[in-house]
Parts: C-alpha cells; structure tokens; sequence
C-alpha cells in the first residue's frame, strides 16, 4: 500500500482510475516522473491494469493519455517510458499500435522470474502547450463506461 | 545543553562519537565508545551513556536490553534532555506513540527550544491527531525557525486542521509573498492549490474563485483549476459559467460521468427529456465516447424512447463484442419495463441471428459476423441468471460455449451461474476448466481460487494462488506480504464455515494487522509532503487513514473474529476432543450461531 500512498503524494496528477458505476476500481495507471537531469524530465508508467471483465472498452488508452497530458501540463515531461514483459503480446500491441511507442532497447532479465523487457518510449510533444483544448480533443477519444477520477 | 552530570573533556568526546556512530548506523562502534565510558567505575551510572547504549542496543534487536539501559539511564538523570528524548525514541520505535509523546514533553521540561526534539514531537502529534498539541508545537517551531519553509508549511496546516482557516489562509498568504517562484514552478503552483482548498472548505467560494482566477496563470494543474472552479460557480449559482467549464473539461475526457451530472446540474433540467436530448448533443460531439450513450439510457424512460436507445446500444456492443455488455446494462434492470425490453430484444437477435444472421427481421440489414450471435447468447445467460433461472441460463451459456468452446468468459460465466444457484462446487470446477485453458491470466486464476474458498477448498486455493506467488515461499505468506486481503477475508471466512476456529482467527488478525500497517504507512509522509508541498494529497491521506477501518475488508475479518471469539466462549475448546461423548453441546452452540452467519449476504 504505501508505495501507492508514495505515487500518489509524490505526484498526485499523474495516477488515474477507471471506475464501474458502483465505484469499484476496474482499471489504473501508476505514473511517476524521472527526475535525472532538467533536459531530460520525463514521465513513467510504473504500472498499468485493466481487469479481464472489463477489456475492450479501450480503458488502458483512456488512463494512459489523461496520465500523459498530466505530465506535459504539471511536470513539462517530454516523453512518457515504461517497460514491458516480452512475452505481453497484448501489451505490446496496444503500446505500438493504438499509443505510439516505439521500442527503445531490450533489458535482458530485467524481471524478477528472468524475463526480458522491453524498454519503450512515446514522444509527448504532441500533447504541450501550441495545442488547443480542440486538438486535445482528438488524442483523448477514448471509450469507457467508467468515471475517471483523478485520485489514486 | 548542560546534563545535569557533566562528563570531563575526554569522556565527553567518546560520548559524541556515540551520537555520530548513531546517525551513521554505525552501532557496533557506538557501543564500543559506550563501553569506554561505562567501564570507568567513575561514569558506571552515567545517565545519558546508559541511556544511548540502550538506544544503540534497540537498533540491533536487542529490545528488552534496550528497555533495560535506557531506562536505567534515565533514572540516573531525570533531568536530562538527553534521557528522556532517548526514552521517547525507544517507545516511538515500538508504535507506543501516546508514551513517547509523553516522554518527549519530559525532555522539553528541561529543554525547551531543542528543535529536533519539537519536530519529533510535532511528527507523533500529527500521527495521533493530537491537533491542539500539533498547533501549539507548530507555532514553537515556527517562532524558533521562521526563515524555513516548514516552519510556516506546518504553522498553516495546523490551523487548518483545526477548521480555522483564516489563520491558516494569512499564515499562506504571508508566506507567498515572500517566497521567490520560478517559471514551472511546480512547488508554488501546489501551494496555491492548497490554499485554494483551504478557502473553499472555509465555504467562501466567491473568494476562493477570485483567489483561483487571479492566480491561474501560475497553477500548473490545468484539470484541477477547471475541475474546481466549475464546483465554485455551481455553488455560487454562476450556471452560464459552470457550463462552460463543464463542456471544457468534457473536452479532456468525454467519459468522466461526473462532468456530464454537473453540466447537467448547471443546464437545470426539468424534465427527462431535455437530458435524454442533451445527450444526443454529446454522443454527436464525441461518437467513439461511451459514457454519453450509456447515460442516455438511464435518463431515459418513456417507451419507445428507450427501446429504440437500447437496441442502438445493445446491438452495438454484440457487434463488436464487447464482454462486460451486461455488467455495464445491470443497473437498468432496477426498472423492470427496462429489464422486459432488454429481454425482448435480445430473445429477438438471438432469433433472428439464428435463422437469418442478422439482428432483425429487415431484409436490408447487413449480415452480422458469427460472433454477433455467441454474444447474444452469452448476454441472454447472464441475463437469466440475474433473473433467477438458472435453467434458462445454462442453456444459454452451453449454447454459446457449443457455438465457440475456446473463450474463457463463457466458462467463468457458467461457474457464476452455479454460484448463484447455490452450488460453489460446481462454480469451482468451471472456474478450473476456465483457468486451465490460460494459465497464465491472473484474473482468471484469482478468480478460480476465490470460488474454491467460497467451497470451502482453501488448500487447493492456496495452491492455485501459488501459480503467481513467489518462487521459495509458502503461497500464504507471500500473499500476506503483498496485503492480499481479498485472499484473507475469503480465507477467514472459509475457515470459519468449517469451524477451524483458530485458522480463521489467524486470517482475521492478519488483515487487522495490514490496516495498522497502512495507519503507520503515513508517518513517513508527515515530513515529506510538506517538503514536496502536495499538500491536498496530504490532507487527503489524513482523512483517509481517519476512516481507515470503515473499508469493508475490516468488517468483514472483524465480523469473523468477533463471531468466533463469541462462540469460543459459549462453548471453550476442549485440551483433547471428546470422540465418545455425542455432541449434543456442539450442536447446541451451532444452533446459536450457524442463523447469524446467514443474515448476511456477503455479496461478491
């Protein structure tokens, strides 16, 4: 729990969930910031889920530009990165596809069982600040039947 | 600060190394210098030595020694600062807070201005929600260190806390003025959020929304001005202005249903209909949005309004396939005309799926793909489950498992039918079938364990667990680690239904002990926050941990230790099991409380 609390006090724009209409969490994303270097800050998705009931209404898309936006507008991050199982087919998929990621490198036995990751990054200048709301618009279609709120 | 028993130069020099060894972790050497001190017959007694050597003891745990030394330190010198903050620090490492507060008021006696011993002592009051005593520290600080940001962060915050918000908003105030701001300012812009929050909550809206407005160009968070002032003018009855704000931030996220409540709040329907056409407005604006189109469906009532809706909806989500179709409609069928009309409308498609492929009788319709019609049929069986038939369902649910017998959900749907229907044995071996066909989904696999508990399997449980646990440990211990407390709550309650009373009071203290985990959780947080200055999510955390163990896993556990505890003292275990005797005393005391257990419905 408290490395929740830690997310969410340390960066408390940046988490987000996905609710059903009786308030119960179905989906998350846990983001954080990388602080090295002033030229250099960005954002990274520390975790993101969506539970097996509710795939296919595009909720892993929908958590994951609120959170990017959030990071452009309070932190000025320059691009979002995250890491992902080689094996999560899905994932990767969603990542390159439908969010505009491109593979950075491979960490050889990055996770705990000795699996490799795959190190990704996504370009967020599209999301700051020569945009309008309008175009803003655009990027954040998305379809769920859940509130968002922006507390983790 | 003078000791009341001063030691010579050098002897006062080993007794500073203690300290740095302290700081520094550095304890086998902290208790060498102690040594040094202490086996000179003259400084034996030494209070503060004693006390510090017990201090070090505690770190390499040595607990009751610890207790032993500081102790005796301190009733060699009473007087001593020294002693009693050492006495404080011991207690606070043992969680018993109101004790070291106590001790740390000791130290302050004899030392009034130590600014460590103030800011531990603030840091336990925060933690006990001693307010008065927080504010009062606070404001000592903050006379002794006025040039620190914390001095005046805390200053403010206790005021705050303690509902007097204009103290604490002209506490900010000065604060702002003199502080210097860079562009991107990150810092500022949550400090003057912050005081925002505390303006509202003193329900001066209209100060707090000028407050707002005037400083927007320095907040950085974008959604929360907006999502802020639109609750400002909603109370302030600004309604043209809520609106705007409202239709801004649909523009950042069409699917929050908040927004469209509020715009609707500010628009002052007064009938069904205008909100039925409002969000026509919305589904034309954001077509790929769900939430429009979903909310339609519960403002609207009139027929044929509503069926021509719910067929729009209905036939889309069968089209695509989208799995948690009837988890999202479930809530319409509180209104049973609704219910008869989804049921109409699916006995329909199924129909005409079958004979025709398409969704209706219409000869221009476009064939529907194949899937279309295993949907239908898995929406008709969760449809009929929740309606209690569980014939009808399971007809549905082989329908569709025969129509595609590799999908999952149909599997974890059918074990929810025979949940339903009262046999969680037969719910657990569709869940088995469902987490054999992937064994690598963890929802799946959760599931599955979840239904075997609730059949009373909690070994098998555990061992379905073990497929996502950590490699070298026992399943139940690495699920306690992680505070897996659906697994306990379930576990706990599984071992009371069998009667292993002591297992099931095992389960019930472990999830207790992850709430007062959780209430520790924050005592870190009481220094950082005012350093990183996310100081609503601070406040937020606060109330949260002061409802901590309203959260229904608590009750849940609490529920069952309490019945427990109240059956093992109508009826004390026996040392050895009485096999000859008949156990009529047993049966006596089931009857006592086999009926509570069912008053409940524990739900899902």
């Amino acid at each position: 729990m408290k490395y929740y609390f830690y997310h969410g006090l340390s960066w408390p724009q940046l988490s987000y969930v996905a609710e059903d209409e009786k308030g119960h969490i179905v989906g998350y994303v846990l983001a954080k910031m990388e602080e090295d270097g002033e030229d250099n800050r960005h954002g990274h998705i520390t975790s993101l889920a969506v539970k097996r009931s509710h795939r296919r209404l595009g909720l892993a898309q929908k958590l994951m530009n609120q959170a990017s936006l959030a990071m452009v507008e309070c932190f000025q991050a320059k691009y979002v990165s995250l890491h992902v199982r080689k094996s999560n087919r899905a994932a990767l998929n969603l990542y390159t596809n439908s969010l505009g990621f491109k593979i950075l490198e491979i960490e050889p036995k990055y996770y705990a069982d000795g699996e490799d990751a795959y190190s990704m990054m996504r370009d967020l200048s599209a999301f700051s600040e020569n945009k309008t709301d309008n175009q803003q618009a655009e990027n954040m279609e998305i379809k769920s039947d859940s509130a968002i709120i922006s507390q983790c | 600060m003078p000791p009341s028993n001063p030691l010579p130069p050098k002897e006062n020099a080993l007794f500073k190394r203690i300290l740095r060894c302290y700081e520094h972790k550095q304890y086998k050497n902290g208790l060498k210098f102690a040594k040094q001190i202490l086996s000179n017959p003259k400084f034996a007694e030494h209070g503060e030595t004693l006390a510090m050597k017990g201090l070090t003891l505690n770190c390499l745990g040595r607990k009751e020694e610890a207790y032993e030394y500081v102790r005796r330190g301190l009733r060699n010198d009473l007087k001593s600062p020294v002693c009693w903050h050492v006495y404080g620090l011991l207690q606070r490492s043992d969680k018993k807070y109101d004790e070291a507060i106590k001790c740390y008021r000791n130290a302050l006696k004899w030392e009034k201005e130590n600014i460590q011993i103030l800011r531990d002592l603030s840091l336990l009051q925060i933690q006990m929600r001693d307010l008065e005593g927080y504010k009062d520290t606070r404001y000592q600080l903050f006379m002794l260190r006025p040039t620190q940001r914390a001095s005046w962060i805390g200053f403010a915050m206790s005021y705050h806390l303690l509902g007097d918000y204009e103290m604490a908003n002209s506490i900010l105030d000065a604060f702002r003025t003199n502080q210097m701001k860079g562009p991107h300012d990150y810092e500022h812009s949550e400090l003057l959020l912050y005081q925002n929050m505390v303006l509202a909550e003193s329900g001066q809206y209209d100060r707090a929304l000028q407050h707002l407005n005037k400083f927007s160009s320095q907040i950085l968070d974008k959604l929360s001005i907006k999502e802020t002032s639109g609750e400002y003018y909603l109370k302030l009855m600004r309604f043209r202005d809520a609106e705007n704000v409202y239709e801004g931030l649909l523009k950042r996220n069409p699917e929050n249903v908040m927004y469209y409540q509020k715009l609707m709040e500010a628009k002052r329907f007064s009938n069904p209909d205008q909100k039925v056409a409002f969000f026509d407005v919305y589904k034309k604006e954001y077509p790929k949005a769900i939430a429009p189109r979903r909310l339609q469906l519960t403002e609207a009532h009139a027929q044929p309004v509503f069926e021509r809706l719910v067929d729009e909806y209905l036939r889309h989500g069968l089209h695509k396939g989208i799995p948690p179709l009837f988890v999202d409609l479930r809530s319409l069928y509180s209104d049973q005309i609704k219910a008869d009309t989804i049921e109409k409308l699916i006995l329909q498609y199924i129909e005409n799926l079958t004979s025709k492929g398409t969704f209706s009788a219409d000869p221009n319709e476009e064939k529907q793909p194949a899937s279309a019609l295993l949907w239908a049929y898995y929406y008709a069986a969760q449809h009929f489950d929740y309606k209690k038939q569980t014939d009808v369902a399971l007809r549905y649910i082989d329908a569709a498992i025969e129509h595609t017998p590799t999908l999952i959900e149909l599997f974890i749907v059918k074990g929810r039918i025979y949940k339903h229907a009262g046999d969680p044995v037969s719910a657990y071996q569709w869940l088995e079938e469902a987490q054999a066909m992937d064994t690598a989904d963890r929802y799946v696999n959760s599931k599955c364990a979840r239904y075997m508990l609730r059949a009373g399997h909690v070994k098998r449980a555990e061992e379905m667990c073990a497929k996502f646990t950590r490699e070298g440990v026992p399943a139940t211990e690495n699920l306690n680690e992680m505070q897996c407390m659906w697994f306990q709550t379930e576990a706990a309650a599984a071992y009371q239904r069998s009667q292993q009373w002591g297992d099931a009071l095992k389960k019930a203290h472990e999830v207790d002990r992850h709430f007062s985990e959780i209430m520790e959780d924050q005592f870190d947080f009481h220094s950082y926050c005012m350093r990183k200055m996310t100081l609503r999510s601070y406040v937020g955390l606060l109330r949260l941990e002061d409802v901590l163990r309203a959260h229904p896993f608590y009750f849940r556990c609490a529920r069952v230790a309490i019945r427990v505890y109240l059956r093992l003292d109508a009826c004390p275990l026996q040392d050895a099991p009485q096999t000859a005797e008949p156990d009529t005393g047993q049966s006596l005391c089931l009857s006592l409380f086999t009926p509570l257990t069912h008053q409940y419905d524990y739900g899902t």
